[in-house]
């Protein structure tokens, strides 16, 4: 067993006695009942659990929780798919995925979404010319499946944020 | 009927002999043990006790543990069948991933066997440079010599990372039902060790 104190989406949960071999994908589904995290293929390949993770440092990124022990998010600060709306409105990563009806059966949707935004606060800090923009948010959401076959949507969705606030993420 | 069976019996059985008895005392065969140099005192040629000393180590350096981590391209490999790793990732700018899908996110401080996870501190893939995967054992003994393919290391450098490193030191216990790397990781660092010792002489 291992004690366990996380910050998620600002607040912080804990300190709660885990067993080592509980994967961070079930502490937030059946302990916590945050069930817009996904279980998809167990395996870290689709990427539908994949939830962010707040460095200290400022920076983020996004990793499965269906394959790592809930206990490694000991001490940690992550945000998922509950987190990005404020006050009952949509963010604008959510209203362009609407917007652009990227998603159908949305079990991939909150990976994208993770995804997505995080890539936003990168370029938000280290902005890409507009030539590079394309293979940029291919790389970005490179690794996330979706069966019904979304990726130019997604892929759309997020270009079209990017490019409403060029001064924010282009060069 | 029966002198017939017999006679491919007998014949079969002199077959598998003969191979047994051309056998070289190194054998490049897969294999769970590693010998120790000591053994290969009997070859009087220091070149080639040095030579059949990395051969043996090379037992160690071609096994899927290492070789997995040392690929060719730009994707590690996974299991015994060296397999492209899934999900699909790649080496990154610094060997520890892309941006967006680095090593160490999954492969965290110690192996998580409920998701079947290899892991350890520092888990990352060897250098481009570094690649050993379809390349043949005088072709790795070569690379590994060479200060540009082996990150600037120094013969006794190679010895300590193969015999002490932590990471490397993964291969010999890798947890679930994965295959560990032949003999134990003292042993191969002795091994190339006394390669180092008699000359660092490659195999041909």
């Amino acid at each position: 067993m291992t004690t366990l104190n996380v910050t998620i989406n600002g607040r912080t949960y804990g300190p709660t006695e885990v067993r080592d071999e509980l994967t961070m994908n079930d502490y937030l589904r059946e302990y916590l009942g945050l069930t817009g995290t996904k279980f998809g293929c167990g395996a870290a390949q689709c990427l539908s659990c994949a939830v962010i993770v707040d460095n200290p440092d400022g920076t983020s990124y996004t990793g499965p929780t269906c394959i790592v022990p809930a206990a490694s998010f000991n001490g940690k600060s992550i945000r998922t798919v509950e987190g990005h709306a404020k006050n009952g409105e949509l963010s604008v990563l959510q209203k362009a995925f609407i917007a652009h009806f990227a998603f159908q059966c949305g079990y991939c949707t909150a990976g994208f979404l993770n995804e997505s935004q995080v890539l936003l606060e990168r370029l938000a800090k280290k902005r890409v010319p507009r030539a590079a923009l394309e293979k940029t948010i291919a790389e970005a959401l490179d690794g996330h499946l979706c069966r019904c076959t979304g990726y130019i949507k997604y892929h759309e969705a997020v270009r079209d944020v990017i490019l409403a606030d060029p001064q924010r993420y282009l060069v | 009927m029966r002198l017939k069976l017999r006679a491919k019996i007998l014949s079969a059985a002199a077959a598998l002999l003969a191979i047994a008895m051309t056998a070289p005392a190194v054998s490049d065969e897969a294999s769970d043990s590693l010998a120790a140099p000591e053994s290969f005192a009997a070859i009087a040629d220091t070149a080639a006790r040095s030579a059949a000393l990395f051969t043996e180590a090379g037992k160690v350096l071609t096994h899927p543990r290492c070789v997995n981590c040392h690929p060719a391209g730009d994707r590690p490999r996974q299991g015994d069948v060296r397999r492209l790793h899934q999900p699909p990732v790649a080496r990154g700018e610094d060997g520890f991933g892309l941006p967006a899908m680095r090593c160490p996110i999954c492969h965290q401080a110690a192996n998580f066997e409920p998701a079947g996870v290899p892991s350890n501190p520092g888990w990352h893939l060897a250098p481009h440079e570094m690649g050993w995967e379809g390349k043949t054992l005088a072709q790795i003994c070569e690379q590994i010599k060479d200060p540009a393919r082996n990150g600037g290391r120094s013969l006794e450098d190679i010895v300590h990372h193969a015999g002490e490193d932590h990471l490397v030191g993964w291969a010999w216990a890798p947890g679930g039902n994965r295959r560990p790397a032949p003999g134990t990781q003292a042993q191969a660092g002795a091994l190339l060790d006394a390669w180092v010792k008699t000359g660092a002489v490659c195999p041909n």
